[in-house]
């Protein structure tokens, strides 16, 4: 089956849209899936963004994922839910969109996006201009039929024995050759989603955080949020990633780790991990 | 708007701010960050990297800096043709471009410069005075001062 607008497209409506300002969409996530994680709701929040960029510049370019200076993750969204989208455009040029963004579920807030940057390409190098200037119609009119994404295949984080308790943590991924969300970034010019590094990334914090010592409030460590987030270059089918996570700062009731992302020895892409502690009930 | 007098005063006036926001840009001290330090060959910088400095440059010191322009200001009423030939900046576009980038040590001009290597050649005191040019655009724009 054609995984186009299927396998990796999270804006299922636009609602509103003030050229240049402000966009308002939704997307309704399948009920049938086991989950969706924060990194596919900043997804979708990016890729309502998007569509407001490329029609701004008349669908002659497309962002792509660059920057993120701030993103809350404020509460975990559930299969079944809709996702309210809205993105504030700072500026959109041939050169770059700025933007914050939110998700809000039933008007509450869910994530926000500050001061994001996506440097602008030529769309065509990654999707037929009039395809998505079709699609976008329809997000605007009747919208696009819910329930078309089946979740995401395996993608196996090798962590790796840690030499530093505590400290740091290492881990592999290796990017699949072939997947369904390829077909949708990008049909041109596969590519591993942004977002998908950022949910490994997450996770790796994660996994570090279980090695520091437990909060004073007797809680356990979740990632709260994340800054200073930035992709250097594109990752492709069949690549492999290597990541480092530091911790940076460590208080009582807060921790900061760092996670670098390498093709070798060249650094892809970069994030500062938010810890705070949890009290499970 | 005139470049070159720009004083260093007013550059000292605002590079600690704009050193703050290049050094987070690049995730390095901000003492590496000295006005002459070339952010690609000195800091390492790459293109998200100048996106990134000049997006907090503007939130820093709520101006816009037009992205792409130092090149079109530094080549003046110089034709596309006259600044550069097949990728080349011509002879008469490095003079144009060592009088604007005046910043640059001049042994930093290699021969011959490419278009395409133009970038290498910016130090932290260009972005400062990137970010001079627009307070002063913006303040001949809010009438505050005079063209």
């Amino acid at each position: 089956m054609n995984d186009c607008f299927r396998a990796f497209s999270f804006v299922d409506r636009i609602h509103s849209i003030q050229p240049g300002i402000k966009i308002c969409g939704s997307y309704a996530i399948p009920a049938e899936l086991s989950g969706f994680p924060p990194s596919l709701v900043a997804e979708a929040v990016g890729q309502l963004a998007a569509w407001a960029a490329m029609e701004a510049v008349d669908f002659k370019c497309r962002p792509v994922a660059g920057i993120a200076a701030e993103i809350d993750l404020l509460s975990p969204v559930c299969p079944g839910q809709v996702l309210e989208l809205a993105a504030d455009l700072e500026t959109v040029d041939m050169d770059a969109i700025a933007y914050d963004g939110t998700a809000h579920v039933d008007g509450n807030p869910v994530i926000r996006l500050r001061h994001c940057v996506g440097p602008m390409l030529p769309l065509e190098d990654f999707d037929d201009p009039q395809r998505l200037r079709d699609r976008f119609a329809l997000l605007r009119s009747t919208g696009a039929a819910p329930g078309a994404f089946n979740g995401l295949p395996p993608l196996a984080l090798q962590i790796h024995p840690s030499d530093e308790i505590g400290q740091t943590l290492r881990a592999t991924l290796q990017v699949p050759t072939a997947a369904p969300f390829f077909e949708d970034h990008f049909p041109r010019r596969p590519a591993f989603p942004g977002s998908l590094l950022m949910k490994s990334n997450l996770e790796l914090a994660a996994a570090l955080a279980t090695q520091l010592p437990q909060p004073a409030t007797g809680g356990s460590w979740a990632p709260r949020g994340a800054s200073d987030m930035k992709l250097r270059t594109f990752t492709r089918p069949g690549e492999t990633l290597e990541m480092k996570a530091s911790l940076s700062h460590l208080s009582s009731d807060a921790a900061i780790i760092s996670v670098e992302t390498r093709k070798g020895s060249q650094l892809t892409g970069s994030v500062r991990v938010r810890l705070a502690t949890v009290t499970t009930p | 708007m005139d470049n070159n007098n720009i004083t260093k005063d007013e550059i000292m006036s605002v590079y600690p701010k704009a050193a703050a926001a290049m050094a987070d840009a690049l995730g390095c001290d901000t003492e590496k960050v000295k006005l002459d330090a070339s952010l690609i060959d000195d800091l390492g910088a790459e293109s998200i990297d100048f996106l990134d400095i000049v997006f907090r440059l503007e939130r820093t010191f709520k101006v816009k800096i037009p992205r792409g322009k130092i090149v079109e200001e530094a080549r003046g009423d110089l034709s596309e043709a006259e600044f550069s030939k097949s990728g080349i900046v011509s002879d008469a576009g490095v003079e144009r471009l060592r009088a604007f980038l005046s910043e640059v040590p001049s042994e930093r001009f290699p021969a011959p410069l490419k278009l395409a290597d133009i970038p290498r050649l910016f130090t932290s005191e260009t972005f400062c005075k990137m970010v001079i040019r627009q307070q002063r655009a913006a303040a001949v724009a809010s009438g505050t001062q005079p063209a």
